[in-house]
């Protein structure tokens, strides 16, 4: 008993880096050998509802695509992009890209260029990448009023004059849905408040995880519908569309974040345990030092 | 009643009569209740700032971060060891980032006073001159002037987690004795607490990210909660204005909370069929 | 004084009220301004602020090389970085492109082929059919970051093409485009460092719980309880945790409320233990191995804890921070809160 007590004791007062290595070994270890550990999916019915909605639209509709996310959220949210962008191009719907964060450019470049070849998407005619301008709310704002003036070129200095899938699009009121893979401001709300809201134009988002709670209000209130919570979202998110995709015999590369979730739940039980273990030592040395 | 309330409450009415007969032609439709929010939040402010000017005295709950401030130096001074003081990664369009420069006034007031090394870094430039004002200004209203450096305020980088790798290095190498994160954050805030807390400063936070706010309760030592953040001006300043203003923040919030009830109520009785007025609508 | 103080204070003032009340007022100038021009501003003012903080950085590091201060060997990787990003924006740009005309007569399949090879594809076929389908010239879809290895390919063309040129994307374009030396350093420097950051939340997440989650008090406990089940919940290993365990969790939780109220460790323990036998059997008699009750299951306590609770919580701090900030602009815009001025 003393020994048990001695070892919790001990569990209880590790050294920071002992915790960080074994939290480490126990992300590093899934990631390596993905086929030690393998937990199924279950979609939230938040990212079902985000499915649904983009499952509704049609051949031909067209979708702005909002990329605010850049490197130290790309893990996150950049599956959540290559999920949707799969789904979009499975059932031929236009993708207009923007970006409201500078790195928002390279994020969507990479996104664009991993997927489009696989579907035979072609630049102008299928998808369109106008990229980042600077502004945040103001941004939003004009998309919401005049694509046209705000956007004379795209992300590679072509006039959007000489984009054919720009042919008919003046304002946001010409699209049929906005998604918006967001990280932080400006994002997701900003969306709400300048541009969907107002237009009455349905928005879905992708976002971290510590940003779901600034987020669940809109979505309790429906002018978010459906959201794809940080990297659980985007694995659920990926399953769906697997699924969707093999109903529609489209063959397609497995996502990121599903084989990442192994990662993170083992991850997660490591650090509930260790409170746990925490915790008990706590009581054991509070009793002795009563005692005592 | 009060003759003010009397003639805040009259304006009020006249201000909001003129917006209701100029709409469409001078002001915009259907917006009329936005206005008439801003309107009333503003008169009912203004009207305990003119009471607290008055002479009222406006009494303010113990706010511990806050009072903890100037022990925080004093500890750093006694150890020898800096100030850091993080003013969040935000530029100068931020009300967190303008509130934490408030109160970046009265750390260097209190650096100044006990002659303790204040080391500011910056992730925006516009909130490096501001910051540098802010400091000069203190230093020289303790009679130290000659104590301050333009180097106490210096840029790290724009890029977020370069900025608080940057800082980390700074926690890391100087081992300040105090740390102040106290602005508008984001995911590197554990981060910098977390450091914190690794090298033994004693830690005061205040944000109104919402989403950060868990990582500083866990981490520091206190913590500026929601609007405890915004009153910190007022607090330590303790002009009898700004305090009124922040008696006048209460009441709004009171006044919200009394329309929550209300519209619950109202929507409920609706809902039930009892009566036809849907307040929602109205909203 | 005037330029220090006054003058600022009208400006602060009269934009402030102006952007305020500017929502309001039908004019087209006004909302042009309030809805654009004034943001931008901004925006252009803190582009050109960007030169301060970054020779004040230059500044810094440099004297530390110059003096040999402590640890100035690391200045002089953070001069070559900002000159190395300088560089690569400013002076070379990469994303250099070829554009091939007038294929010779018979040629089109050999050019496909060495196009083909080129970008690894293993249908010329298709190379074949774009190039029969361009208009004027045909851009070959790839970038090169150096004039040198594009031109290696030209070489190869050039005796079965008519017209071959080599040309670059456009100015600032070429820092957004995949070739360009700034794309470069951009995915394989900025994007793991930032990555490698953000990934350090885990272990300080980890060490921070574990610190600081302890059973002191009810709020303590209640932290701790909503903490656990979050964390499993919103995994998928949250759905494998059979509900016997999660029932356990609820005594054991049950027992930590309790335990300041009951002074008898043994009338807990017995309440505790009996609790969970009595969960158990009840449960194992009602079927619970084959329907578990939503109750018992982590990812739905989950989602009504961060429904309902959190939500609630959430949505109060949200007011309070908001109404916190009104108060604080409020104060700025009339010019009572003039600390921001440096006095």
């Amino acid at each position: 008993m003393e020994t048990i007590k001695k070892i919790f004791i001990l569990l209880g007062s590790l050294d920071r880096r002992i915790i960080f290595l074994i939290v480490g070994l126990s992300v590093l270890i899934p990631l390596i050998q993905p086929e030690w550990v393998n937990f199924p999916i279950r979609p939230t019915p938040e990212s079902q509802i985000v499915f649904d909605e983009i499952n509704k639209l049609n051949a031909g509709d067209k979708i702005l695509l909002s990329f605010e996310y850049g490197p130290s959220t790309k893990p996150e949210i950049h599956p959540m992009a290559i999920a949707i962008l799969k789904h979009l191009y499975a059932k031929n719907i236009q993708v207009y890209g923007f970006a409201l964060w500078p790195d928002g450019n390279f994020m969507s470049t990479e996104a664009f260029s991993e997927v489009s070849d696989d579907y035979d998407k072609k630049y102008g005619v299928d998808y369109v990448n106008l990229g980042y301008k600077p502004g945040g709310e103001a941004v939003i704002k004009g998309i919401a009023s005049d694509i046209r003036t705000l956007y004379p070129v795209d992300l590679q200095g072509t006039s959007i004059n000489d984009i054919p899938m720009m042919k008919d699009v003046v304002n946001i009121e010409d699209f049929d849905f906005v998604f918006s893979l967001s990280a932080g401001f400006p994002g997701s709300k900003e969306w709400v408040q300048y541009a969907c809201d107002p237009k009455n134009i349905p928005l879905s988002t992708g976002c971290t995880s510590i940003q779901v709670t600034d987020i669940m209000p809109y979505v309790e209130n429906d002018q978010i519908r459906g959201i794809l919570a940080g990297m659980p979202g985007a694995a659920e998110y990926e399953s769906l569309v697997e699924a969707e995709l093999q109903k529609m015999e489209i063959a397609g590369k497995p996502g990121e974040a599903s084989g990442m979730m192994a990662a993170q739940s083992i991850a997660h039980v490591v650090i509930v345990l260790f409170i746990i273990f925490g915790n008990i030592s706590y009581f054991i040395t509070r009793k002795k030092n009563r005692k005592g | 009643m009060n003759n003010k309330v009397i003639m805040w409450s009259v304006l009020f009415l006249i201000l909001l009569g003129l917006y209701i007969l100029g709409e469409g032609m001078i002001f915009v439709e259907g917006i009329r209740v936005k206005f008439a929010a801003i309107l009333l939040v503003s008169i009912t402010i203004y009207y305990y700032i003119d009471r607290a000017r008055s002479g009222e005295e406006i009494y303010l709950r113990t706010i511990p971060g806050l009072k903890a401030l100037e022990e925080a130096v004093g500890r750093a001074t006694e150890m020898g060891k800096s100030v850091l003081f993080v003013p969040g990664i935000s530029d100068l369009d931020q009300v967190e980032t303008i509130t934490g420069l408030n109160i970046l006034g009265h750390v260097a007031e209190h650096t100044a006073k006990y002659e303790a090394s204040l080391n500011v870094p910056v992730s925006k430039s516009i909130v490096m001159e501001a910051a540098r004002d802010i400091c000069k200004e203190s230093y020289l209203k303790s009679g130290r002037p000659d104590l301050y450096s333009d180097d106490m305020v210096h840029y790290i980088s724009d890029e977020q987690f370069a900025y608080a790798a940057g800082v980390n290095g700074i926690m890391e190498r100087e081992k300040p004795a105090a740390c102040f994160y106290l602005g508008k954050f984001y995911a590197e805030s554990l981060i910098l607490a977390e450091t914190g807390n690794s090298i033994g400063a004693i830690q005061i936070a205040g944000t109104g990210s919402m989403a950060q706010i868990p990582f500083f309760v866990t981490a520091c030592d206190y913590t500026l909660i929601g609007e405890e953040f915004f009153t910190a001006s007022a607090y330590l300043s303790k002009k009898p204005e700004l305090l009124g203003s922040i008696k006048g923040q209460d009441i709004v919030k009171l006044m919200v909370m009394a329309t929550m009830v209300l519209t619950v109520v109202l929507n409920g009785l609706f809902q039930a069929g009892w009566i036809n007025f849907d307040i929602l609508s109205y909203l | 004084m005037l330029l220090k103080r006054q003058i600022p204070l009208m400006i602060v003032i009269g934009v402030g009220l102006l952007t305020l009340f500017g929502n309001f007022i039908n004019n087209e100038s006004i909302r042009d301004f309030v809805d654009n021009d004034a943001t931008q501003w901004f925006d252009i003012i803190a582009s050109f602020a960007i030169f301060l903080g970054a020779l004040n950085m230059l500044k810094l590091q440099l004297i530390k090389i110059i003096k040999k201060q402590k640890n100035w060997q690391y200045s002089i990787l953070a001069v070559a970085g900002f000159a190395f990003a300088i560089f690569a924006g400013f002076f070379y740009r990469g994303a250099n492109f070829i554009t091939i005309a007038d294929i010779q007569d018979g040629q089109l399949a050999i050019v496909s082929g060495i196009i083909a090879e080129e970008l690894n594809e293993t249908n010329p076929y298709d190379i074949k059919t774009k190039i029969m389908g361009s208009q004027d010239e045909y851009e070959i879809d790839k970038l090169f970051m150096t004039e040198g290895n594009a031109k290696l390919l030209m070489e190869k063309l050039t005796p079965f093409v008519g017209v071959i040129n080599l040309k670059s994307k456009p100015w600032g374009a070429h820092v957004q485009t995949k070739g360009s030396l700034f794309y470069w350093m951009f995915i394989n420097m900025i994007t793991p460092l930032g990555a490698t950051m953000f990934a350090l939340l885990a272990f300080f997440v980890a060490s921070a719980s574990y610190r600081a989650f302890r059973i002191r008090n009810f709020e303590a406990t209640l932290l701790l309880v909503a903490g656990i089940i979050l964390m499993l919940g919103r995994v998928p290993i949250g759905n494998l945790i059979p509900w016997w365990v999660v029932s356990i969790m609820v005594m054991f939780g049950i027992g930590a409320i309790a335990a300041p109220f009951i002074k008898e460790r043994k009338i807990l323990l017995g309440i505790v233990g009996g609790g969970i036998i009595i969960f158990i059997i009840s449960g194992t008699i009602m079927g619970w191995n084959q329907t578990p009750p939503a109750l018992l299951s982590i990812p739905i306590i989950q989602d009504w804890i961060f429904a309902f609770p959190a939500m609630a919580g959430s949505r109060a701090l949200m007011i309070g921070i908001a109404l916190g900030i009104v108060a604080t602009s409020f104060r700025i815009i009339i010019g009572l809160d003039k600390s921001v001025l440096g006095g």
